[in-house]
């Protein structure tokens, strides 16, 4: 019997979700700047998943081995690759083939209830309030998994949740007016949030609520959704990550507490970024840790 | 050739120049900063991902358009001076995805106007970009693709790890577009930590990954990525990038970029104390 782990964040909470769905044959995209991500793909290659590939989009390359996540030496662990692409190659060897089955999660600035995301722009695109560092490989890739595309954001509420019409530009393809890209892809997957589990109900392709984390009611979920979120009959709990997860999270994959980047704001996520540089710029061994698969 | 002499006699006004490296790796600072003391202008900037190099040319006023997938500061944070100029409307973007700009390149290499591609088809890029087509295939089946424009770049600008004096460079760790960016550039400057004869190249893994015919000037400039990364010697300074995020360009223009030479400009980044630091 798995022991239930009683004390975790919010972070390590989605970062356990987002490591539940990976399967033993995904090759693993790791983009640029999702630490979250990251940590999630090692944490599952050490449990469940231990023959899983990373693909670095960051070095253009196929790793095999888990290495602890790190800010500053992120090239000494894509680096060590079996195979180096150059990013055409990349670009391409990303799109699903016949011979692998891929995963990759996305995280939107804005998602409507179809899985439409926006990393562009917040405002008119010709005139935008706020220009965003934009989609990157989100736009080539959304419409294509044949696994799906899978989504998550640490701030669910209505500025990120909204409705098409507030979706200021379509960069990621979910499923354009209720029915599946015309890419071949079965759509995005699952929306992982700090609040709950989402996923998409087969019929109008809208997002509905899969699982609430523990200790968050059902209204707080809507009213932090800007559209009409279907809730289900009997909504169950999220199952909280195990002691066993959260050790190993926080002992091997990611000590330094990396992940949090992606939750934290303000003065509280300056200083833990302070505090990772300097831990690492004191590590003589700069090759990060490589991990034991169980 | 010297640094000057390579901006000044290759790089042009209103040219396309490609940047080689990807987000906080491997960048060509040194060339950037070059080009910016040098005040050109109405430069258009392509580059797959881009960070500081990109917010530094915009910062002073060396830019007019800018084609990126992604324009950022990483995990440190969104890049102050694309932004506003994107917000305030003085810089044109082309909207980019990862395979618009690879396919753009892989179309110039191959000299034919536009590739094919299956991505993008239900985003909103075919609005906001004109030369970008929705077409069915033309050999008959009914697929539906997007045609995707060439990119000819006028000068790539890249920094490599080694380099002999007549231009096979070796790059260990990730190429990128860097290959493909040479391969098409009307020229091709590069920067590199060391100049190593053609011997040593032949025994490097990936031997010259940018071949001496497609490059057009080599300069020997050890730390020339400062203070973005190159593998396999030092890694990017994450306390100068703090420092930039929390300084006024213009002063960091005259106290980082004006410097005299490149050794001063060591010395004023932290000198062997910040050297020994990334260092891998």
């Amino acid at each position: 019997m798995t022991e239930i782990a009683r004390d975790y964040t919010t972070d390590e909470l989605m970062t356990v979700l987002m490591a539940r769905e990976v399967k033993n044959d995904d090759v693993m995209i790791v983009g640029v700047a999702t630490p979250m991500v990251w940590a999630a793909f090692t944490l599952a290659k050490v449990t469940h998943a231990p023959d899983a590939i990373y693909h670095y989009i960051m070095g253009n390359t196929f790793v095999i081995e888990p290495r602890q996540v790190s800010l500053l030496y992120l090239e000494m662990n894509t680096a060590r690759a079996y195979r180096f692409q150059n990013s055409c190659e990349c670009t391409l060897e990303s799109l699903p083939s016949d011979k692998l089955t891929t995963i990759e999660f996305f995280r939107p600035a804005q998602v409507d209830q179809y899985g439409n995301t926006n990393n562009i722009c917040i405002g008119d695109w010709k005139n935008p309030k706020i220009r965003l560092p934009g989609c990157a490989g989100i736009a080539d890739f959304s419409g294509f998994y044949s696994r799906g595309s899978f989504l998550y954001t640490p701030r669910h509420d209505t500025r990120t949740f909204v409705p098409t019409e507030k979706l200021f530009f379509i960069s990621g393809v979910g499923f354009p007016e209720g029915k599946p890209s015309m890419c071949g892809g079965i759509g995005p997957q699952c929306m992982i949030t700090n609040l709950a589990y989402l996923n998409f109900d087969d019929k109008t392709r809208k997002m509905k609520i899969g699982t609430i984390h523990p200790g968050v009611d059902i209204e707080t979920v809507k009213n932090s959704t800007g559209f009409e979120l279907i809730v289900p009959e009997g909504v169950n709990e999220t199952t909280p990550p195990t002691v066993e997860e959260i050790a190993l999270l926080r002992e091997k994959v990611d000590p330094l507490g990396i992940r949090k980047l992606e939750v934290l704001a303000g003065k509280e996520r300056e200083d833990l970024l302070d505090q990772i540089i300097q831990k690492e710029l004191a590590m003589v061994n700069r090759f990060p840790k490589s991990l034991s698969i169980s | 050739m010297t640094l000057e002499e390579a901006i000044a006699e290759h790089v042009q006004n209103g040219d396309l120049i490609g940047i080689g490296g990807l987000s906080f790796w491997r960048k060509p600072i040194g060339l950037c900063r070059e080009i910016i003391r040098q005040n050109k202008k109405d430069l258009t900037l392509c580059t797959f991902v881009g960070g500081i190099e990109v917010d530094m040319l915009i910062g002073a006023n060396c830019i007019s358009e800018i084609k990126a997938c992604f324009v950022g500061m990483e995990i440190f944070g969104m890049a102050p001076n694309y932004r506003k100029a994107i917000e305030s409307g003085s810089i044109k973007v082309s909207e980019e995805s990862e395979a618009t700009i690879a396919l753009g390149l892989r179309a110039s290499y191959l000299k034919v106007p536009f590739m094919p591609l299956k991505g993008i088809i239900g985003t909103d890029f075919p609005k906001v970009r004109n030369d970008i087509k929705q077409i069915v295939d033309p050999l008959g089946s009914d697929v539906q693709v997007m045609a995707v424009p060439k990119i000819d770049l006028d000068v790539a600008i890249l920094h490599v790890p080694y380099a002999d004096e007549y231009g096979n460079c070796n790059i260990s760790g990730a190429v990128w577009m860097d290959d493909d960016m040479a391969k098409t550039a009307k020229k091709t400057i590069v920067t590199t930590e060391r100049i190593v004869e053609t011997e040593d190249i032949r025994y490097l893994p990936g031997k010259a990954q940018l071949p001496q015919q497609t490059t057009t000037a080599v300069v020997k400039l050890p730390f020339g990525a400062h203070p973005t990364s190159c593998y396999d010697k030092y890694t990017f300074d994450a306390s100068h990038i703090q420092a930039y995020l929390n300084m006024n360009f213009e002063e960091y223009k005259k106290k980082f970029i004006h410097s005299k030479s490149h050794a001063e400009y060591l010395d004023i980044a932290g000198g062997s104390r910040m050297i020994l630091d990334i260092l891998l």
